[in-house]
């Protein structure tokens, strides 16, 4: 029975973690700036564990620009880029030495399974504990790494 | 002449004023209702205010009347609904004040005025032509005539008591209740029934406004809300209205039958503040015990049970509730004669 | 039909059943007489993208996506079929590790079948309170992989991460935590009377039924049917294990083959997973989790690999079934076939649902546990505004010419 267990509920504190506020405010983007103010203080969220799977980081200097995390990403969200300020190094036999190709990632596309943390040679992607990426615009800037 | 005129605009008046008061005081009920409920749900719920908001959203959205409705009773139904709902308010006592048609009708006039906001569900989910809502408009007439019975039964109980100590008084009249309070007439066979004639109410109540175990004509899973699947905009607003307001009407009902007490001949005599304060207090007072009733009936019993089937509902009424009913009766026949 | 019977569409959105199908119900008052399922109202083309677009790396992770809740199991089936196609096993630590997976799944995917049935009963309390204990997995598997729900954590000849001894640490208190509190879960479903009343001889499922229609999971054993992909034909680390089939006379010595059953069929199979866990985090075998660390390695030689496999697991809804052909040369598979729980437990609904009342159908179509994003397969063809449905003998055409076609193509190759 749980007439019981409800009345023993009812003194008992929400299992909810109330997240960023108790109540939706009226207003999010105006919630934000308060935040950003420091006039509101939120309720913090639940920690991510150490291998938490969030937004990517990208090393753009050394990334070499390989493109094996393009080929594995199930979503294709990362797309090859000419790289604007990629300069060719004579090296002394010759050769020229250069990564004439960086990536440009769409987060918004990302299904975080890190699979191309995994095959990064260079070990120039990352996936930080950064998690709140809900935008309306799905080509905004900080949904595009790297940024401009 | 001059004061029948004054009469029907005092009624008018009233009318409004009731509205005042029980429109916002039933929404403010369904927002501690739906507090209390999350609380016992291990969750945090909505403020007190939504059930506000969610009207005002209702209000402005767009109503749209489905092509094969019957188009004027799809609209007169909410409108029918919460006009006969009120209506009862006017016939019960609400705390230190007595019912503003006060003579003009009794117990058994509440009785059948309850079916009518209860028609009004029916009629306009028939109206809608969908079968979701013809399924819940069978649904809500079988209710109708399964608490029928037991809810009849405890009033008749109950008169008879009062009618048997008091045979000058009106017994079927709400002021009658008031006038005795049932437990200071009981002998102890009487308290006993009359116990089990509140839990039959308290359970007909929660039948009565549709609330879980008994919610079978909205049914959200199983029929996508009954009755009101095709309503929208204003009239679902509406209807929303009627409901929080029947709760109020209810609770008001089971508060004027059982617990018609005061606080002011208590405390007269200690604290003393003028006459107006005094109808305030038992204006709160009678706030508070409508909370009460309303947390029994509504809250505790949908937080902590499942939704029955039709056919259970009807054996739930018609043979558990009617039982009681008639047992109490018994009792108080008992009591009566001995 | 009598002139008393007429028909309620229920779906292909309605709140009982969560996701698109279509049930057309004919009923006279409450008493159903008549069900007609009408599957394939979501198709994604998931397996044409896994023949066409993609590479057996980037399968795994659509694999995941067939479902939202089973996923390790379709991963896990397609992994199997890849392995057995390509001959690259993995080694032992990681079959333990699947198994932990596989197991933290289905007690995630009980209990929120378990709210979610008493959500349909109307009893929202029991709902929030299951869903709140179920939080706790939730973070298990964050920990443990790195996000709540999709755990990317299969690959092909292994898994990708690691359970190190602070995991097991934190595994060991989950599964205490789990143990405590499966007594008030028990409790609560079979001993309160309203859950009692809505759930016992309802949606009877008879033995013979549940065996002609090839009902799988919870469903076919409840029906008293001891059927279990992991005892019957074991895999990974269930071998060493000896699982053993959940029947509900094993909670109270009788069958009722009803929805009640199935609620105690999964309950204690929770109570199971709880014990394989504990068993699997002790006997851990230390060694390497991938049997193929280098992925563009792995890459090239699945690339070069040929022939076909398959995959079965028990997902928490049934027996799963996964058939991958893999071609030379070719990064996308030459054909991926998935046979999902849900697609042999459509049918049985039929049986379930007649002769109940119309307050049946959310609970007795929810104690499948059905999900529709895995079933669907085919779907309705609209050729130039011709609409026309492929019937049983025109697949039955197509898939002997296409078998002629293989057979023709290799003999050719041979």
């Amino acid at each position: 029975m749980m007439f019981f267990e409800v009345l023993k509920l009812l003194f008992k504190k929400p299992f909810t973690n109330k997240f960023p506020v108790k109540y939706a405010p009226k207003n999010t983007l105006g919630l934000i700036e308060k935040v950003q103010k420091g006039e509101v203080k939120i309720n913090p969220p639940v920690d991510t564990p150490p291998g938490f799977r969030g937004k990517l980081e990208y090393d753009i200097d050394e990334c070499v620009g390989c493109g094996l995390c393009a080929q594995v990403c199930p979503s294709h969200a990362i797309e090859l880029v000419k790289d604007k300020n990629w300069v060719i190094m004579h090296c002394k036999d010759g050769a020229k030495l250069a990564a004439p190709l960086k990536i440009r990632i769409y987060v918004s596309r990302c299904i975080f399974c890190a699979q191309c943390v995994d095959v990064c040679p260079r070990k120039c992607l990352k996936m930080s504990d950064e998690f709140l990426l809900a935008n309306e615009d799905k080509l905004a800037e900080d949904l595009i790494i790297p940024g401009p | 002449m001059l004061t029948g005129a004054f009469e029907v605009i005092w009624y008018i008046a009233a009318s409004f004023l009731i509205s005042l008061f029980a429109i916002p005081f039933g929404l403010l009920t369904k927002g501690i209702d739906r507090k209390l409920a999350a609380h016992m749900q291990w969750r945090v719920g909505p403020p007190v205010w939504q059930p506000f908001w969610d009207v005002k959203k209702l209000f402005q959205k767009e109503t749209i009347v489905p092509e094969d409705a019957i188009s004027w009773l799809y609209n007169a139904a909410p409108i029918l609904c919460l006009a006969s709902t009120v209506t009862i308010l006017l016939y019960i006592p609400l705390g230190p004040f007595p019912p503003i048609l006060e003579g003009h009708g009794d117990v058994i006039l509440i009785l059948y005025l309850l079916t009518i906001p209860s028609l009004a569900m029916v009629a306009g989910g028939f109206a809608s032509s969908s079968p979701f809502a013809s399924v819940g408009a069978q649904r809500e007439m079988v209710l109708m005539m399964s608490y029928e019975f037991p809810l009849a039964a405890t009033v008749i109980a109950l008169v008879w008591k009062i009618s048997s100590l008091y045979p000058q008084e009106a017994a079927f009249s709400l002021t009658a209740f008031a006038r005795h309070p049932i437990w200071n007439i009981m002998g102890p066979f009487g308290i006993v029934g009359a116990i089990v004639l509140l839990i039959v109410l308290l359970l007909v109540t929660t039948g009565e406004i549709t609330k879980v175990p008994f919610d079978i004509a909205e049914a959200e899973t199983e029929i996508a809300e009954g009755v009101f699947v095709e309503y929208s905009g204003r009239n679902l607003g509406l209807f929303y209205l009627a409901d929080a307001v029947k709760t109020v009407v209810m609770s008001a009902l089971i508060v004027a039958i059982f617990f018609p007490y005061n606080l002011s001949p208590l405390l007269t005599p200690n604290i003393s503040i003028p006459s107006w304060g005094w109808a305030i207090v038992d204006f709160l007072f009678f706030l508070l015990k409508l909370e009460i009733v309303i947390f029994f009936c509504m809250t505790f019993i949908r937080v902590s049970v499942a939704r029955f089937r039709v056919d259970q509902v009807v054996k739930v009424y018609w043979g558990y509730l009617t039982l009681a009913s008639l047992l109490a009766l018994i009792l108080i026949a008992l009591d009566v004669m001995l | 039909m009598s002139e008393h019977t007429y028909s309620i569409p229920v779906g292909p959105l309605h709140p009982a059943i969560h996701e698109p199908i279509t049930l057309k119900i004919d009923v006279e008052g409450e008493e159903i007489v008549g069900v007609d399922v009408f599957c394939s109202q979501v198709h994604r083309g998931i397996e044409w993208l896994g023949m066409n677009r993609n590479n057996p790396i980037q399968n795994i992770y659509l694999a995941e996506r067939v479902c939202g809740i089973c996923n390790v199991c379709h991963p896990f089936c397609m992994v199997q079929a890849v392995e057995d196609a390509s001959g690259i096993y993995p080694p032992e630590r990681a079959d333990y590790i699947r198994a932990i997976m596989a197991e933290l799944e289905r007690i995630h995917s009980h209990l929120l079948w378990a709210g979610v049935a008493a959500h349909e009963i109307g009893f929202d309390t029991v709902f929030h309170y299951t869903w709140a204990l179920r939080e706790k997995v939730m973070d298990l598997i964050e920990y443990l992989t790195g996000n709540r729900v999709t755990k990317a954590i299969m690959m092909v000849g292994g898994v990708r991460r690691d359970i190190s001894e602070e995991g097991k640490k934190k595994i060991k208190e989950g599964m205490q935590y789990y143990l405590e509190k499966f007594a008030k879960i028990e409790d609560i479903y079979l001993n309160d009377p309203t859950i009692k009343m809505r759930t016992r001889d309802i949606g009877v499922l008879t033995r013979e039924d549940a065996l002609r229609l090839c009902a799988v999971g919870p469903l076919a054993r409840a029906s008293g049917v001891p059927k279990d992909v992991r005892q019957d034909f074991p895999y990974g680390a269930y071998a060493d294990y000896g699982v053993k089939a959940i029947t509900p006379d094993t909670y109270n010595g009788e069958i009722h083959a009803d929805v009640f059953d199935r609620i105690i069929v999964r309950l204690l199979e929770v109570k199971q997973s709880v014990d394989i866990i504990k068993w699997a985090v002790d006997n851990l075998p230390s060694g390497p989790i991938l049997a193929e660390k280098n992925l563009v390695k792995l890459k090239m030689l699945l690339k070069k690999a040929e022939g076909e496999g398959i995959g079965r697991v028990e997902a928490p809804r049934g027996e799963d079934i996964h058939y991958v052909r893999l071609e030379k040369g070719k990064d996308p598979y030459l054909s991926w076939k998935i046979r999902a729980p849900t697609y042999n437990n459509v049918l049985p609904w039929i049986p379930m649902l007649l002769g109940g009342q119309i307050a049946d159908v959310p609970i007795v179509a929810a104690s499948t546990d059905p999900c529709m994003s895995c079933l669907n397969r085919v779907t309705v063809v609209d050729e130039k505004g011709r609409k026309y449905e492929i019937t049983k003998e025109y697949m039955h055409e197509l898939s002997v010419k296409k078998t002629r076609r293989l057979m023709r193509n290799a003999n050719r190759s041979f």
